[in-house]
């Protein structure tokens, strides 16, 4: 058994791992509907990489076999979603996926909504800008008289 | 010597704390600490994996999976929506990278074309609708943070405690005091890998094993049937989902000509779109 071979399935599988709990931190975390999805998406992505690195370690096609029909079925739910992430945001105008809370059980309490930091947090950027130097240069006198032709 | 089960798990307590701490919080103290914190937890991970013996497929590795990982943070973590889609763009990248460091060219192309090529574009289509300043009160706060933050590294942190401590002993690199050596059920030679899985016709070798279900790798096992059905189903599949996606939008157009309703208490920045 050769061990560069078993440090390379170590090492993939704990990539695939940490892609993976990225993935849920994410999907748990985040209110923006897209972000989400995203997420989910990068989940998936942590799954193909297990999937390769064990069809590599049994040298067996299988395993990307399985990745390309994931990616398939990953276009295909990208697809739907987005199209229910645009309705969804043309009947409430925000992609906060609070706003549809009243889809909740009908016993349970609302999310208690916090107080939104006011304004924008980050500093406005500050674009570069040149000393001026040197005279002015001159500017055409613009042409008041009338021109037939130019 | 320290267990090495135990540094992976402090090093996952060390990444759920910054991810925490780099999550939007309302506030943007203590982000630098999280980055920073972030960086101890990788690398104290990083520490404990086993190595693969060639610099140079060590550090090709340890560049993909940095990049791989470092921009997949970046990309639940970041405020603005549309930063998040090109660093998760950037994480496609990565993995394709690291995909075809494993000799799986046709997956590594296929990743960047249908994840970085069209999937990643119609986000990008859809943040614009939304506000892509990062200005959106709902980007600037999470549910949860801290539990999600520790959910994820507990997930990320058992499987890797996991598969290091089963593998890690195998490969040479870490000494466990109560090891049992199990072997694996097929033992692979490298020359059985080099003319199946990295063989030089891995176009014609994928094909061969979709469609005939023929793995000239597998000999002497009974041939497996292919996967002529499943490319059928799959077929179908996106083709009801095409539908199914026109459909979903053409419906819900309709929709707005009736009455909207507005959320109770929810912030409406920019209304929709007229139609």
């Amino acid at each position: 058994m050769n061990n560069g071979e078993l440090a390379l399935l170590n090492d993939y599988l704990v990539v695939g791992a940490i892609l993976f709990g990225l993935g849920v931190i994410g999907f748990l975390s985040r209110r923006n509907m897209i972000v989400m999805f995203l997420a989910v998406e990068m989940m998936l992505q942590g799954v193909s990489l297990s999937l390769v690195a064990w069809g590599r370690f049994y040298n067996d096609l299988a395993g990307q076999i399985l990745v390309l029909f994931i990616i398939a079925v990953a276009a295909c739910e990208a697809a739907i979603a987005l199209a229910l992430i645009l309705v969804l945001f043309y009947r409430r105008g925000t992609l906060d996926v609070i706003a549809w809370q009243d889809l909740r059980e009908a016993d349970q309490p609302p999310y208690a909504e916090e107080e939104f930091p006011e304004g924008p947090e980050e500093v406005p950027p500050r674009w570069p800008s040149l000393t001026p130097a040197g005279r002015p240069p001159e500017t055409p006198r613009p042409q008041t008289d009338y021109r037939p032709h130019v | 010597m320290i267990d090495p089960r135990r540094i992976i798990m402090v090093a996952a307590l060390l990444g759920a704390v910054g991810i925490w701490l780099l999550l939007p919080r309302g506030k943007v103290r203590g982000r630098l600490l999280g980055l920073a914190l972030g960086a101890v937890g990788l690398g104290l991970l990083a520490s404990q994996m086993p190595g693969l013996g060639d610099w140079v497929a060590q550090s090709l590795f340890a560049v993909l999976a940095a990049v791989t990982v470092v921009s997949a943070a970046a990309a639940i973590t970041l405020r603005n929506p549309v930063y998040c889609a090109i660093w998760f763009g950037m994480s496609l990248l990565g993995t394709a990278g690291l995909l075809l460091f494993q000799g799986a060219q046709f997956l590594a192309v296929a990743t960047v074309v249908v994840y970085a090529g069209a999937i990643l574009v119609i986000f990008l289509f859809l943040l614009m609708l939304a506000e892509p300043g990062g200005r959106a009160p709902y980007d600037r706060v999470t549910w949860e943070g801290l539990v999600s933050a520790f959910a994820g590294a507990f997930i990320a942190g058992i499987l890797s405690m996991t598969v290091t401590s089963v593998l890690a002993p195998r490969a040479g690199s870490i000494e466990l005091s109560q090891w049992e050596p199990v072997e694996p059920p097929v033992a692979v030679t490298d020359q059985q890998r080099q003319q199946g899985i990295l063989a030089d016709n891995h176009m014609q070798q994928i094909g061969g094993a979709l469609f005939d279900g023929r793995q000239p790798t597998r000999e002497g096992q009974s041939p497996k049937p292919g996967y002529l059905i499943a490319v059928e189903v799959a077929g179908v599949l996106l083709l009801a989902a095409l539908v199914g996606a026109a459909v979903i939008v053409g419906r819900g157009r309709q929709a707005l000509s009736g009455p909207r309703v507005e959320p109770a208490g929810s912030p409406s920045p920019g209304g929709p779109p007229d139609e």
